[in-house]
């Protein structure tokens, strides 16, 4: 179904002159990577914390705040990186089940992440227990970890 | 013996060969050295960013420092394991990039930067913990962040084979 779009990309001048660039598509691949870093680091100050672990003399709710602009910012980079390596490559990204899986776990990542964790980690601790704050953790980074492992196998494996 | 023999005597040892061999190495090591890495290298700049007093201001720094220290070396240890396999596996391919060199000095210049710093300005910590750090916490903070980004972005690009970096 989707098909044509990702063909038109392919024929769009921008699709090949990121995939014959020199430094540019490297580049790109870099400042993807330096996103993410600042992503998990983010996520982790946060979940650690849900787990009960971390920098526990601080409520989750505090943790959370500080971490959250760094996290949409580091998310938007993401994207802005992202989309240009898709259309350097979008046929073999079409064909790629590394990349679908990615895009579905992305966005039950996110979802759940802006949605429920955002929940748990603003609501009073006392009221949610200490069971969901460790649930939400793990399943956090469970998920996250899974979203870089699809995404570094595309260039690896597709 | 020199480093080139050595890098020699490891790329010949059967368990590396078998390892560059086999389809499976390269991708799950590769995979899981990454991945690791992020997460080492992403709580490092969590601490740097309150060191520079850009994120954190409200929590003392000894405690984001001392707190997410173990988990900076969970990451830091697998990144390290799975890195020296990806090294072990094909030494040859790695020997002839500058910037494969480039990525282990700046690591061993990290270190030092963080000795350093928990040598000296770390000791006056009770003076500066929950307001603004002095200067010479913010240069330790600016260079960790500058060397750990150019450490993850060079690795990357060992993955091009540019004629300026290659010198065998």
């Amino acid at each position: 179904m989707l098909l044509p779009l990702f063909q038109w990309l392919e024929g769009l001048q921008v699709s090949g002159w990121l995939s014959t660039s020199t430094y540019v598509g490297p580049l790109i691949n870099v400042f993807h990577l330096l996103a993410l870093v600042i992503v998990f680091g983010s996520l982790l100050i946060v979940d650690v914390r849900l787990l009960g672990r971390g920098m526990t003399q601080q409520p989750v709710a505090k943790v959370a705040r500080d971490a959250r602009p760094w996290l949409i910012g580091a998310l938007i980079c993401m994207l802005l990186t992202g989309i240009p390596q898709v259309l350097s490559i979008p046929i073999r990204e079409y064909h790629s089940p590394f990349f679908w899986m990615k895009m579905r776990l992305l966005l039950v990542a996110l979802i759940f992440t802006f949605t429920l964790r955002h929940k748990v980690t603003m609501a009073d601790e006392a009221r949610v227990g200490p069971v969901w704050g460790k649930v939400v953790g793990i399943v956090s980074i469970g998920l996250w970890t899974w979203v870089a492992v699809e995404g570094r196998l595309i260039g690896l494996l597709s | 013996m020199s480093l080139r023999t050595l890098f020699e005597w490891v790329d010949a040892f059967p368990s590396s060969i078998a390892m560059r061999e086999s389809i499976f190495a390269f991708p799950v090591l590769l995979t899981v050295h990454v991945v690791s890495l992020v997460m080492f290298a992403g709580l490092v700049m969590m601490m740097d960013l309150r060191l520079l007093g850009a994120a954190y201001r409200g929590t003392p720094f000894s405690e984001v420092q001392a707190r997410l220290f173990p988990w900076q070396m969970v990451g830091m240890v697998v990144t390290s394991i799975a890195g020296l396999l990806l090294f072990y596996s094909q030494p040859m391919r790695y020997f002839g990039k500058l910037l494969y060199w480039i990525k282990m000095g700046l690591i061993v210049l990290a270190g030092v930067n963080a000795m350093l710093f928990h040598f000296t300005t770390y000791r006056s910590i009770a003076k500066w913990d929950t307001t603004s750090p002095p200067l010479g916490a913010k240069v330790a903070g600016v260079l960790s962040l500058a060397m750990w980004a150019c450490i993850v972005a060079f690795g990357r690009l060992t993955a091009y084979d540019y004629d300026w970096a290659t010198f065998e």
